[in-house]
């Protein structure tokens, strides 16, 4: 098997999903282990397209495999195919690696869980459809993952549906990307209208050679990017991801690390050669990006909710990723991605450990000492806290110290003070979120006296995650891709044509930046935290209630989407039903009906069961058409 | 000279009779009338020489049609004592408007129309000819119109037969 | 010779006799005998198209044949249905069978 089948390995989860969809219920034990081997295999399957990659003649050219899809006479002509380039080959890392850890993790997390069946099956599609959006060669084949992504992330989310609070999160999450979808939509039409093709490496080039006129590139990229926004949950569309938490945790650390968030920072990738084409698309993106970070960074600080700092993060860190894209640095994004995913998925299974340890607890504020109870966990959950916090020479350090590379190169000194920010309160919150759960006293004591550690099964996935949460950040560096049988680091092996591969090289003043800002995060975190003591914090919360309040609830975004429902959606809605009341239904429909009724009313009266009368009505029409006929003869 | 006396003589006859036929307020005097108006008919296309055709007429509406009303009108007479009743419905004057207007549009058609061919003398149409286009041309429909006529009398034996009970 | 019109005339006549009698008669039967009148005009017309414009093909006549025979089939079935209704109505004139409205 070479790159060109790549399919296979979304073809063999998307199989077993139909197994399981349909027979999981009655196979022993939901057939949890089928969507393991599903993934598992899928897993195996990667190295052998990444050996395949690496070997093809012609030294990691893309791979190419596609077939007629649709064609309509001779000007619509739909193909549809595989493009696996390095982009690809990272993500595809990504998605195996981290859904096989949550399907690992998940046989401990939803043991005795209804419906358990039907959890690994949407998982398995979950991953199909993600592994087959990054690997699509076109736009519609694109779309059509994407959505089911999103499809998969609304049964996952809704997954305890018989809690109203799921079905809501799960509904928000659905409206709130398809929002952003629907700007997807329109861009993908517009390129079409204009360009003739789904295809994406066509739709490039002839970006590239100047087809689309400036303001029409830039209005059907923003749509896109519209839609990129809604998946991965930039501000304002952020507001989905937090409540998403109301799925089970394995499923927040698929969306949150490997799947469906990710999907948006790929799709920009994947175009940012038509991106940098379009005047202004890269600032766009970039104050997206620092926005996002920025506002989430503070938020993150007043959460309580263990699942929902982590959210607000992801949020944060989508937004690095942004930024990094925004600087023309698809490596530099990728890499981000990747480390990002790794440790997050780290944090999130680590909280679904907490979660189950101490019986479905996530309240800081009832946590705390759970280090000595959970020790894997919580050494674990130190790691993929560091690296978050991007402490050297955790995979954090490295990615983030990139991007602020990339950014001061790109765009100059305002936009990495306001990132540094940014890293300064990731850094604080990620502390405050350690220490309050697993170190100093106990908040309740009664939570502390019944936590246990967790089963190998999920304490195993944890451990494999921290061991990548240290070491996949070294990819940056020469040899160690050398040595992987990369051509090289990171950066050399991802890369826009007209930049070319260049060497990773450890700029000293920002990696010395970057350090003291995740020092200066992490102590001030501590100095207020320590030994799970709030007096410090509240004492500040005190300070300022009014800012603390904003912070606490999330600078009033879903207060302000809640209005403009109440006012807007409502108020329209009130008028519409009015109309469909009064003017459809009285007058329409009701009318219709009386003037048909009336006019009948009347008109039966022709009907007189009289034979002679209709024999009359046939002699005068036969009179009628002659006399028109003579008159038409003339 | 002699053709046109015999054809005004019959033509007006004929519709002197079909006259009596829709005006008469006698049923019997009107299925009489209409045996003449009929056996009118069948000279007329002695006139034109399609004498296969008179004999036809002859047969079916002198013989088979008239009897079978005579029989009907004596099987449905309401009133055997032949009290007068109301021959014409309600619609009568409308009816003769309608009539009227009828022949007004049929005979202007039929007079404003240049008809193509000799329209002064008919030509002898001979029994081979006619015998030739029934059986050969027309040959399935002749068979068809057999079978026409079979489903009528069973149908109409099964419509006015007495049913058991009744 | 008589030319066509003259029975074209003759039967458009006779034709518009029988839509008189249909229309305004409420005896059943009568109404059967004025739609004979009606048939029969029809007949002299093709008859006299045949003779007249079309010697060589005869269609007319050949028609007239037909129409004789359908309407001694139609006469039949007519005839029996009006004595059925005769017999379920103790009538024969066709606006007193009239159930059939709204």
């Amino acid at each position: 098997m070479g790159a060109e089948q790549a399919w296979v390995l979304a073809a063999i989860p998307a199989g077993v999903f139909l197994v399981l969809a349909l027979f999981g219920r009655a196979l022993p034990r939901g057939g949890d282990y089928l969507g393991v081997a599903a993934i598992a295999s899928s897993f195996i399957l990667f190295f052998v397209v990444l050996a395949d990659f690496l070997d093809t003649p012609g030294k990691l050219g893309p791979v190419v495999n596609d077939i007629q899809w649709s064609k309509i006479g001779d000007t619509f002509d739909l193909r549809m195919g595989i493009y696996v380039d390095p982009i690809t080959i990272v993500m595809f890392a990504v998605v195996v690696t981290v859904a096989l850890m949550v399907n690992i993790f998940s046989i401990g997390y939803m043991k005795g869980e209804p419906r358990y069946h039907w959890f690994f099956a949407v998982l398995q599609l979950f991953a199909a459809s993600m592994l087959m959006l990054v690997m699509a060669d076109n736009l519609l084949l694109l779309y059509i993952s994407w959505e089911l992504v999103g499809v998969c992330s609304f049964l996952l989310i809704g997954f305890y549906w018989e809690k109203r609070s799921a079905t809501e999160a799960a509904k928000k999450a659905f409206i709130t990307t398809r929002i952003g979808d629907v700007g997807l939509l329109i861009g993908i039409i517009l390129l079409w209208r204009a360009g003739g093709t789904f295809n994406i490496q066509e739709l490039i080039h002839l970006a590239e050679e100047g087809h689309f006129s400036q303001p029409y590139l830039f209005t059907a990229l923003a749509f896109i990017f519209i839609g990129c926004m809604g998946k991965s949950a930039q501000v304002p569309f952020h507001v989905w991801l937090p409540d998403a938490m109301e799925g089970p945790t394995p499923v927040s650390a698929l969306i949150h690390a490997a799947t469906m968030v990710v999907a948006g920072v790929y799709l920009t990738a994947r175009l940012l050669p038509m991106f940098e084409v379009a005047d202004g698309m890269l600032l766009t993106v970039t104050i997206v990006g620092l926005i996002t970070a920025l506002l989430t960074g503070f938020i993150a600080l007043a959460q309580t909710d263990i699942k929902k700092v982590l959210a607000y993060s992801t949020v944060g860190q989508l937004g690095f990723m942004f930024i990094a894209l925004g600087a023309g640095e698809p490596a530099v994004a990728m890499f981000h991605l990747m480390t990002h995913a790794f440790f997050k998925a780290l944090l999130f299974l680590g909280a679904g450990s907490v979660i189950i340890g101490t019986h479905h607890n996530q309240e800081m504020d009832r946590l705390g000492g759970l280090w000595k109870k959970m020790p894997i966990t919580g050494t674990t959950f130190l790691i993929g806290s560091l690296a978050l916090a991007g402490l050297p020479p955790l995979a954090g350090f490295w990615s983030k110290d990139e991007i602020f590379v990339a950014l001061e190169h790109k765009w100059g000194a305002w936009a990495v003070i306001l990132l540094g920010i940014s890293a300064v309160t990731t850094a604080f919150y990620t502390t405050r979120l350690f220490i309050r759960t697993f170190m100093g006293k106990p908040a309740d004591t009664h939570v502390y006296e019944h936590t246990r550690e967790t089963p190998p099964v999920m304490t195993g996935a944890l451990v494999f995650l921290a061991f990548l949460a240290i070491t996949s950040g070294f990819v940056v560096f020469h040899e160690v891709g050398k040595a992987l049988g990369f051509p090289g680091g990171i950066t050399e092996f991802i890369f826009l044509p007209h930049h070319g591969p260049h060497e990773y090289e450890l700029k000293w003043g920002f990696a010395a930046a970057s350090l003291a800002m995740a020092v200066v995060g992490i102590f001030s975190a501590a100095w207020m935290y320590w030994g799970n003591d709030l007096r410090r914090a509240t004492a500040l919360a005190n300070w300022q209630p009014g800012l603390y309040d904003m912070l606490r609830r999330k600078f009033y975004f879903d207060e302000l989407y809640q209005g403009m429902i109440d006012r807007g959606v409502l108020g329209f809605s009130y008028i519409v039903s009015w109309f469909d009341r009064y003017v459809v239904n009285d007058t329409g429909v009701d009318g219709s009906a009386q003037i048909t009724g009336f006019t009948g009313g009347v008109l039966k009266y022709l009907q007189t069961g009289r034979v002679p009368n209709y024999a009359m009505a046939v002699a005068l029409g036969v009179i009628g058409l002659a006399l028109a006929g003579l008159v038409v003869r003339g | 000279m002699a053709t046109e006396v015999i054809w005004w003589i019959f033509a007006l006859g004929i519709i002197a009779l079909s006259a009596g036929v829709v005006f008469s307020r006698s049923v019997i005097h009107s299925a009489i009338f209409l045996i003449g108006s009929l056996a009118g008919v069948g000279v007329m296309f002695v006139i034109l020489t399609v004498e296969f055709l008179a004999l036809t007429q002859f047969l079916i509406y002198g013989g088979a049609v008239t009897v079978l009303v005579l029989l009907a009108l004596m099987l449905t007479r309401a009133d055997p004592s032949g009290r007068a009743e109301k021959v014409n419905g309600p619609q009568a004057p409308f009816a003769l408007l309608a009539g009227i207007g009828v022949a007004a549009v049929l005979l202007v058609a039929a007079l404003s129309t240049e008809w193509a061919g000799n329209t002064e003398s008919p030509t002898n149409i001979a029994i081979e000819a006619i015998s030739q286009r029934l059986f050969e041309d027309f040959g399935l429909p002749f068979i068809l119109a057999s079978v026409l006529l079979l489903v009528a009398l069973v149908g109409a034996i099964i419509v006015a037969r007495q049913e058991e009970g009744e | 010779m008589v030319p066509l019109e003259n029975y074209l005339a003759l039967s458009a006549i006779v034709f518009a006799l029988g839509v008189y009698g249909v229309l305004a008669r409420r005896n059943a039967v009568m109404i059967l005998m004025s739609v004979e009148l009606m048939l029969n005009a029809v007949n002299i017309n093709f008859v006299a198209f045949a003779a007249y414009l079309d010697p060589g093909r005869i269609v007319g006549a050949i028609f007239a044949v037909f129409i004789i025979t359908v309407a001694a089939a139609e006469v039949g079935l007519a005839l029996a249905i009006v004595i059925r209704l005769f017999r379920n109505r103790a009538t024969a004139n066709v606006d007193e069978a009239a159930t059939m409205k709204w």
